[in-house]
């Protein structure tokens, strides 16, 4: 698809910025963004294209704005309602639950 | 569809095994190492993986990395279509303009269904 | 990072969690499965591994020529493969050409012999400027090459793998392989950077 994930030659994004010495995870819910998207791949319901695809559906005004694992989060999100393993409502639900339970 | 979880005991060998999207056919190469080609100006609102930099632009043939799973069909409904999947050579010139540093050059990996002859 | 970073990454963490919380409860996930998953990619698969192979080619000229004819095979003898590095190509800088490798259509990275990617080079403006302006990138970096030399950028747009062996540093004669190790980059590795001098090495252990 022509989406913005095709970025050769793009002009206006900024500096490249190099952390030096970077962690190979930024925060602990990276961590599991990357375990689950590599689990929930090996499930057979998807294959790496498909994966692939799903993140570049992603709207691109939020693509732009986010950070990687992100991507996968809303790649992984979106392959899993499109197949029918979970429901978008089962989701919310359980955001909301994990919401109460943070004390939010 | 049946679903396989990954047990914590496949974890690593399921890793270290990998996917390789290599496919073992005797299929014949439509390039050769040397040939010229121009990308094909395609548009599909699918998954593909022939850059919009590099379509319709002229190059050549570098190397055949022999025959891989096409993605865009792959992406589509699981077929797993072989083709040859080639190292192609673009110059910073025909990608970008006369204004482009001359010593520049671009290498894309791109299918059969990607390139036409020029 | 601002207030509204902050406030959409806690959100982030709470979907997260509530989606392992889901996929496990529905067995479709083993949580011992992801420790060891983030485990292994966060502790043991790493830039060390691709410096092992850059080091050997520097000190055995029969393997860097099986490594540049074959490289999967010449990576996979020294045990390293597996899951994003199943069919590697080893490019070769020269005094006359440097190369370079981007995924400009999203982040593939030869993860057994590199580790998983930095931010760098999977955020938009490494993936859109390195096809374009390479000499502009490398400066980002602080790498200065002659105006003579080529610079060949390679964009991952399929499965293959690629990995750059930089050239060996000079000053180096008798160094172990072990020793000559130390000065490969991750940077370098990638083509964003150049391996380290003995002397460079030293001062960084000061």
């Amino acid at each position: 698809m022509n989406g913005i994930h095709d970025l050769g030659g793009m002009h206006g994004l900024g500096p490249i910025e190099p952390e030096a010495d970077e962690p190979v995870f930024h925060h602990g819910w990276e961590r599991r963004a990357f375990a689950l998207t590599l689990a929930a791949g090996a499930g057979g319901a998807w294959n790496i294209d498909m994966g692939r695809f799903a993140r570049e559906c992603m709207p691109p005004a939020e693509y732009l704005a986010t950070g990687y694992y992100e991507h996968w989060l809303y790649g992984l999100e979106r392959l899993l309602v499109e197949q029918g393993i979970v429901t978008r409502d089962e989701i919310a639900a359980r955001v909301d639950q994990a919401r109460r339970e943070d004390g939010a | 569809m049946t679903w396989r979880i990954l047990k914590a005991a496949d974890a690593e060998a399921v890793m270290r095994k990998g996917g390789s999207a290599r496919i073992d056919a005797d299929l014949a190469a439509r390039f050769r190492p040397g040939d010229a080609i121009v990308a094909r100006n395609i548009n599909p609102p699918g998954h593909t993986r022939v850059p919009r930099y590099v379509r319709g632009r002229r190059g050549r043939i570098d190397r055949d990395h022999g025959v891989f799973i096409f993605p865009d069909d792959h992406a589509r409904d699981g077929t797993q279509t072989p083709q040859h999947c080639y190292s192609v050579k673009f110059s910073g010139r025909e990608l970008w303009g006369p204004d482009a540093e001359e010593n520049h050059f671009v290498y894309l990996d791109l299918f059969d269904d990607y390139l036409d002859p020029a | 990072m601002s207030d509204h970073d902050h406030e959409r990454l806690s959100e982030t963490e709470i979907r997260v969690r509530a989606l392992e919380s889901l996929l496990v409860d529905k067995g479709l996930v083993d949580p011992a499965a992801l420790d060891i998953l983030i485990d292994t990619y966060e502790t043991k698969v790493g830039p060390r591994n691709g410096a092992k192979v850059v080091a050997k080619a520097w000190t055995d000229a029969d393997y860097k020529a099986r490594l540049l004819a074959d490289a999967t095979a010449a990576i996979t003898g020294l045990g390293f493969t597996g899951r994003q590095g199943e069919d590697m190509v080893v490019l070769e800088n020269t005094s006359q050409v440097h190369n370079m490798t981007v995924c400009t259509l999203c982040s593939c990275y030869p993860w057994p012999v590199l580790g998983l990617p930095p931010v760098w080079y999977k955020a938009a403006p490494y993936r859109a400027r390195a096809v374009i302006d390479p000499r502009g990138v490398l400066a980002e970096f602080g790498v200065a090459l002659p105006a003579e030399t080529e610079i060949r950028v390679w964009d991952s747009t399929a499965e293959l793998r690629y990995l750059v062996l930089p050239m060996r540093p000079v000053d180096t004669d008798g160094l172990s392989e072990a020793e000559l190790a130390k000065l490969v980059t991750r940077d370098s590795m990638i083509g964003t950077g150049l391996p380290l001098s003995p002397a460079e090495l030293a001062r960084a252990a000061e």
